[in-house]
């Protein structure tokens, strides 16, 4: 009777045991299975990587995803359109950082915090410690320091994905050839960028973008921030006019003349391109361009490019920029889509991205014995990040009005010679005056 | 058009109208009950228009309102419809203050007036040129008309692939010739050029068509007497066929003008506006103001003022191709 009694106990304890670990072993997946995601991803070889990886997210989680891939400026108008809708298809978007503040100062985007407090959903191994802090901070944080950057009033909307810093490109084999040091510093780069027309024919100095509104823009940017430059001041008085801003784009253009023909009119694409099919000796933009430099389908320098870090003007200080994923505040699949943001940017997906041919958003990355092996240059691009500038640019809701139909029209004027610099920065100077007092930035000056 | 509206009042009272009484005399009908039907009568054509007249009022009236009302208010794109602001006449009045407006609406005229006439001296001289009856010319008048069977988008790829300095065709031919490299998109002197290049490309076989279709309806008395009273080739064409063609080329080059001031993806494609503002048309530029600046006050603003304008040329046009039509009937007489 009495080892009846305890063969009974000992039975329920196991049942009532397997019962609890088959509840805690239950996949924090299996409520969603059978949902379908809707994806917004740029055209962009972070995001063709992406594409690689992606269903291996769908067999370990039954959730499947749905694409809809643009091109990454064009991603803006149909994301506006689609996320202020009272339900939209969107469940998971890819923004560009300059459109982040935007998006948060419209309410479209879901705050992740609910998400990760949610312990049904937030993986306790996701290691948010661990993603590059020159990422998230520039590309997740909103409602910081001067609206964009972080500070206690600021919360998470998003995280890196494809995010990028700049980094120079050369190629070895020509400066080798040559005896050429690579460039440390901007006076040094600029003493190069007219060089090798006469040292190479047919190959130029340094690609660039210079196309007309944001590309030109960018590629000042990636100028201006080193030789100490800003866009504002810290009292939203317009600065880009300063003697640096000026020195910016006066090297801007002795690098257009001397780059590859057509510079002018160069989006990243095309000035990637450049260096990738042999045309340019230099390319000095995103981290994002290395794994299809090696890759030998996309590119004819496979094995011929070394990597330095952004060459030192007044101060270091390396882009911060790139793309960052999101939830819509109207998606109708929220909890899944934080599901698929996690897996996309855990650990383990960062490497396989990685892996992939993809730019990865985590320091374990970076260091990561078996990929450092794989991509020599990863250990330099892991010290990169420590002289990225957070506050490359004015990353406010009307940024998209001053960049490309501002500042990036005065700009391609100056580089195609119908003004001068000077000319063509006063000539927009009311426009900025106007689109900054009307959003109210000068209505709290005394 | 009011040749056809005169030919309609014309005709009506001849046929039977509609719900018209048989002849046959009707004791019981009263006066009053007569009016009434009379009244049915004539309004019977507009109550068959009405579902007609409700559509385009839906269609096309509701849009052109909408965008009136909204170019008085301060309105950002993604906001809630709630939040917009009447602002009066700002929206115009900082249009009116913008150099760059005035940059586009240069840009836009240069554009649309330069390929509209390259398009019509092109189509019509192709077409008198491929009226003669030569071996072949079915071919070639299938190929000519291709380049508008296709998508202004592919067409815009097309030609930025043909334009590219470093890869395309048009540079490789140049540099083989020794020309050298042209800056065809990438100078601010030679970008406008290149887009024009496109539209005259993708647009004249829309004007050889209908030349073409002109040419073909023409009286072969009139061509048959000219060439009895001994006119050659050039007189025939100058003093016979191209008069008589005018009324189709007058109606063919205003759909083009039309057009060509709101052309859009060939020039979003090849060169987002750019070097500068020197591809930048007024299209583009209300594309931009709308959903790159989000401002969609200012750009209803704009758009009215493009109604305006292309709404004055069509008047201007129309007006002028009617004095040349009553000029024309003098003479005859």
């Amino acid at each position: 009777m009495r080892i009846q009694k305890a063969l009974t106990s000992v039975a329920l304890g196991a049942a009532v045991s397997l019962l609890a670990l088959t509840t805690a072993l239950a996949s924090p997946y299996d409520k969603y299975k059978g949902t379908t995601l809707v994806v917004n991803f740029p055209a962009h070889p972070h995001y063709d990587a992406v594409a690689k990886v992606l269903p291996d997210f769908t067999k370990e989680t039954g959730i499947k995803v749905e694409v809809d891939k643009l091109q990454y400026m064009r991603m803006h108008d149909k994301q506006v359109l689609e996320m202020s809708k009272p339900q939209g298809d969107y469940d998971l978007i890819s923004y560009v950082i300059m459109w982040k503040t935007e998006y948060v100062a419209k309410n479209l985007l879901s705050p992740l915090a609910p998400f990760f407090v949610n312990a049904a959903l937030a993986d306790p191994d996701y290691d948010p410690e661990d993603i590059l802090k020159a990422y998230i901070e520039p590309v997740g944080i909103v409602g910081g320091k001067k609206g964009y950057l972080t500070g206690v009033t600021g919360a998470l909307y998003g995280v890196p994905f494809g995010s990028e810093t700049s980094v120079l490109g050369y190629r070895k084999d020509i400066f080798a050839k040559h005896n050429l040091k690579v460039p440390e510093t901007y006076d040094e780069m600029m003493d190069l960028v007219c060089k090798f027309k006469d040292l190479e024919p047919g190959m130029s100095g340094l690609t660039s973008r210079g196309a007309a509104g944001h590309q030109v823009g960018h590629a000042w940017l990636l100028h201006l921030n080193p030789l100490g430059g800003t866009v504002f001041d810290d009292h939203w008085k317009p600065v880009y006019d300063s003697p640096e801003g000026i020195k910016a784009a006066q090297y801007l253009k002795k690098i257009l003349d001397c780059g590859p023909e057509g510079g002018t009119a160069f989006g990243f694409d095309e000035m990637k391109n450049a260096f990738l099919q042999g045309k340019a000796a230099m390319y000095l933009d995103s981290v994002s361009v290395a794994g299809e430099a090696e890759n030998p389908e996309k590119s004819k320098i496979v094995g011929k490019i070394g990597w330095a870090p952004h060459p030192k003007g007044k101060v270091k200080a390396s882009q911060t920029g790139g793309f960052g994923i999101a939830i819509p505040a109207n998606s109708k699949n929220k909890e899944a889509a934080f599901l698929l943001l996690q897996w996309l940017t855990s650990k383990a997906t960062d490497k396989k991205i990685a892996l992939a041919g993809g730019s990865p958003s985590r320091m374990s990355t970076y260091l990561d014995p078996e990929l450092q092996k794989k991509f020599p240059y990863y250990p330099m691009f892991a010290e990169a990040f420590k002289a990225a500038a957070y506050d490359w640019r004015p990353l406010i809701a009307e940024w998209g009005e001053l960049n490309a139909p501002t500042l990036g029209v005065a700009l391609s004027e100056a580089m195609t010679g119908k003004k001068t610099i000077e000319q063509a920065f006063a000539d927009i100077k009311p426009r900025v005056v106007e689109i900054m007092t009307k959003a109210g930035y000068y209505s709290w000056s005394k | 058009m009011p040749t056809t509206a005169d030919q309609t009042t014309l005709h009506v009272p001849q046929g039977p109208a509609l719900g018209d009484a048989p002849s046959r005399p009707r004791p019981h009908t009263g006066r009053r009950a007569r009016r009434g039907k009379r009244l049915l009568n004539r309004s019977t054509p507009y109550l068959f228009l009405l579902p007609a007249l409700a559509f385009m009022g839906v269609g096309l009236l509701y849009p052109v309102c909408r965008s009136v009302w909204l170019s008085f208010q301060d309105w950002k794109l993604g906001m809630a419809p709630e939040s917009a602001v009447f602002s009066g006449w700002e929206n115009y009045l900082s249009l009116l203050r913008d150099p760059n407006v005035y940059t586009s609406t240069g840009v836009t005229l240069t554009f649309a007036f330069t390929v509209v006439v390259l398009e019509v001296l092109l189509g019509v001289a192709l077409a008198l040129l491929l009226e003669r009856p030569i071996r072949g010319m079915s071919l070639f008048r299938t190929v000519f008309i291709l380049p508008m069977m296709v998508a202004p988008v592919v067409v815009g790829l097309i030609w930025r692939f043909m334009y590219s300095e470093q890869f395309g065709i048009l540079n490789k031919i140049a540099k083989a010739v020794g020309i050298g490299g042209v800056p065809w998109l990438s100078s601010q002197e030679m970008a406008l050029t290149s887009v024009i290049i496109a539209d005259v490309w993708q647009w004249t076989p829309f004007i050889f068509i209908l030349a073409m279709a002109a040419l073909q309806s023409l009286p072969a008395s009139a061509i048959e007497a000219a060439r009895v009273d001994g006119a050659n080739t050039w007189q025939t064409i100058w003093h016979v066929k191209l008069p008589l063609m005018m009324p189709v080329i007058i109606i063919a080059t205003l759909l083009r003008l039309i057009d060509a001031f709101k052309v859009l993806e060939v020039i979003y494609i090849m060169t987002d506006g750019g070097p500068g503002l020197s591809t930048e048309i007024l299209s583009l530029h209300i594309y931009k103001t709308a959903f790159v600046s989000q401002q969609l006050g200012r750009a209803s603003a704009l758009s009215n003022l493009l109604l305006l304008i292309v709404l004055a040329l069509s008047v201007a046009l129309f007006v002028f191709s009617k004095a040349r039509e009553r000029q024309a009937r003098k003479v005859a007489m």
